[in-house]
């Protein structure tokens, strides 16, 4: 818990300073002028595009439809990736026959899907969110299949000895288990919702802060591009923080 | 009056490897029956076999007079590794709630039955703390109240205080003897410790090893209840354990 604590809150103050010397480097190399302004705007800009963006463009409405597509698609991946992994992992022989396979799914980018997506339903909504589902399904699915095949035989035994239900065994032994791989699988799982939707929306011109980027960039407006970004920047740290606080709260007897 | 465990001539083989050969016993309700033996005797296979987590390739097993087809809820078993057995996401109330779950004992009974068992282990005060936060002697203990909480009446203790320091496990074996005095349980208890088999057994059972065979039995007829400093001086007891340890050391190196 103490380790812990030292990585959270203690460590603000250096987090803090990381990222002023970061934006203190962005600054000087925009007031030095040393890349065009059409490709770099300074913070000051940036940042003035996005409060004129938010209050009165529509880049809240662009955020929020970036956000419920990355979290649409996550949620389904996580109920796919706990339920099959489940499965899998509570038998040696699926995992013997299974695991291979879905090494190589794991490994396989998934913006390579994107053109295959397209081809079978289109440049529609559901496309893409299929493709952030599909994408964020493995880091899930793998880490909770790791989890079951992670449980001490002597947990069976006693469960055994209990004369406990298999599902009974999957639900208080099983999930808790591995609760720690699947959350961490499942933190990685937003990181790549999050690529998959920005990637999607660019690739199949939906509504969202993926193209709302993609549209700043091709007219040169520099200042909104960066304003995008940040937001996407906000978006993973916030998904990252609130997972990290979810864990920690459910691994609370680590 | 019938046994509450019988064996009969029961062998095993595993991995093409004779664990256990022609053991033949046979346990009265209410025996505390220690068996002790070296490692490799085979002696924690014997209990799985008794506890119904393995299977014989020879011989018959009645627990109760019924053959043993697998685990059965009259039979409880209390592991070594206490760090293993014990769900570490579970408080000591949970842990203990487990078994009354699967015993399907009503819901509304679950928290009574909880603090009375802890508090039978002496563990009442510590019922919100997870195992992690529990030492060794404790969790073991919490590990025998999980055991009671079971309902059996048959208790199978597989070198419970092995990993445990001298004065916790002297402890724990005047508590097991106190738990199965109240309870009249049925209890067969594996140790490798010949002192600690005298102590708490009305009869030890000596296991050979390779294959793991009785050697010999012995009554221990000391008074109870039994008392770390008298049982341990008494005349009768030094006979026995230099009676015994003859044979126990013969196998033991």
């Amino acid at each position: 818990m103490t380790t812990r604590d030292r990585h959270g809150l203690a460590a603000v103050p250096f987090g803090l300073a990381g990222l002023a010397v970061l934006l203190a480097a962005w600054w000087s190399v925009t007031a030095l002028a040393l890349v065009p302004r059409t490709f770099l705007p300074a913070p000051a800009l940036a940042w003035a595009a996005l409060v004129r963006g938010w209050t009165v463009g529509d880049l809240a409405g662009q955020t929020a439809q970036t956000v419920l597509r990355m979290l649409g698609g996550w949620l389904l991946a996580s109920l796919a990736g706990v339920a099959l992994g489940s499965l899998v992992g509570l038998s040696a022989t699926a995992r013997r026959y299974l695991g291979p396979s879905l090494a190589f799914m794991r490994a396989l980018p998934a913006s390579a899907v994107i053109p295959v997506a397209i081809a079978f339903a289109g440049l529609s909504p559901g496309m893409v969110l299929g493709v952030v589902a599909f994408g964020s399904l493995w880091p899930t699915l793998l880490s909770t299949v790791h989890g079951f095949a992670t449980i001490d035989p002597r947990l069976r035994d006693v469960a055994s000895a209990l004369h406990m239900s298999n599902a009974a065994f999957v639900w208080k032994i099983g999930l808790p288990n591995a609760l720690a791989d699947i959350l961490t699988g499942m933190r990685l799982s937003m990181t790549v919702a999050l690529i998959l939707s920005v990637t999607g929306e660019m690739l199949a011109a939906q509504q969202g802060l993926g193209q709302a980027i993609l549209l700043a960039a091709r007219s040169f407006r520099s200042a909104d591009l960066f304003a995008g970004l940040i937001l996407l920047g906000v978006i993973g740290i916030a998904s990252t923080l609130v997972l990290a606080a979810v864990e920690r709260r459910c691994l609370r007897w680590r | 009056m019938t046994s509450a465990i019988t064996l009969d001539d029961v062998g095993i083989v595993l991995g093409g490897l004779r664990i256990l050969e022609g053991i033949s016993l046979d346990v009265r309700p209410g025996e505390f029956l220690v068996v002790v033996g070296a490692s490799g005797s085979g002696k924690t296979t014997l209990l799985r076999l008794i506890a119904g987590l393995s299977r014989p390739t020879q011989g018959r097993i009645l627990v109760g007079g019924e053959p043993v087809a697998g685990p059965s809820r009259k039979v409880a078993i209390v592991f070594q590794d206490y760090g293993r057995a014990l769900l570490p996401w579970r408080t000591a109330a949970g842990n203990v709630a487990l078994a009354l779950e699967s015993v399907g004992t009503p819901r509304a009974e679950r928290a009574d039955r909880v603090a009375a068992l802890l508090a039978k282990v002496g563990l009442a005060r510590h019922a919100d703390k997870y195992p992690s936060q529990l030492s060794g002697g404790m969790q073991q203990r919490l590990q025998i109240a999980r055991a009671l909480a079971q309902g059996g009446w048959v208790l199978l203790m597989d070198e419970p205080f092995g990993a445990l320091d001298a004065l916790t496990r002297q402890g724990l074996q005047d508590e097991v003897l106190r738990i199965a005095a109240e309870t009249g349980l049925t209890v067969v208890f594996i140790t490798h410790d010949l002192e600690e088999a005298l102590y708490l057994g009305d009869r030890v059972v000596l296991l050979g090893s390779h294959p793991g065979r009785i050697e010999q039995t012995a009554a221990v007829d000391l008074p109870r209840p039994r008392n770390q400093l008298g049982t341990r001086e008494d005349p009768r007891f030094l006979a026995l354990r230099r009676e015994l340890f003859g044979h126990f050391a013969g196998h033991a190196a």
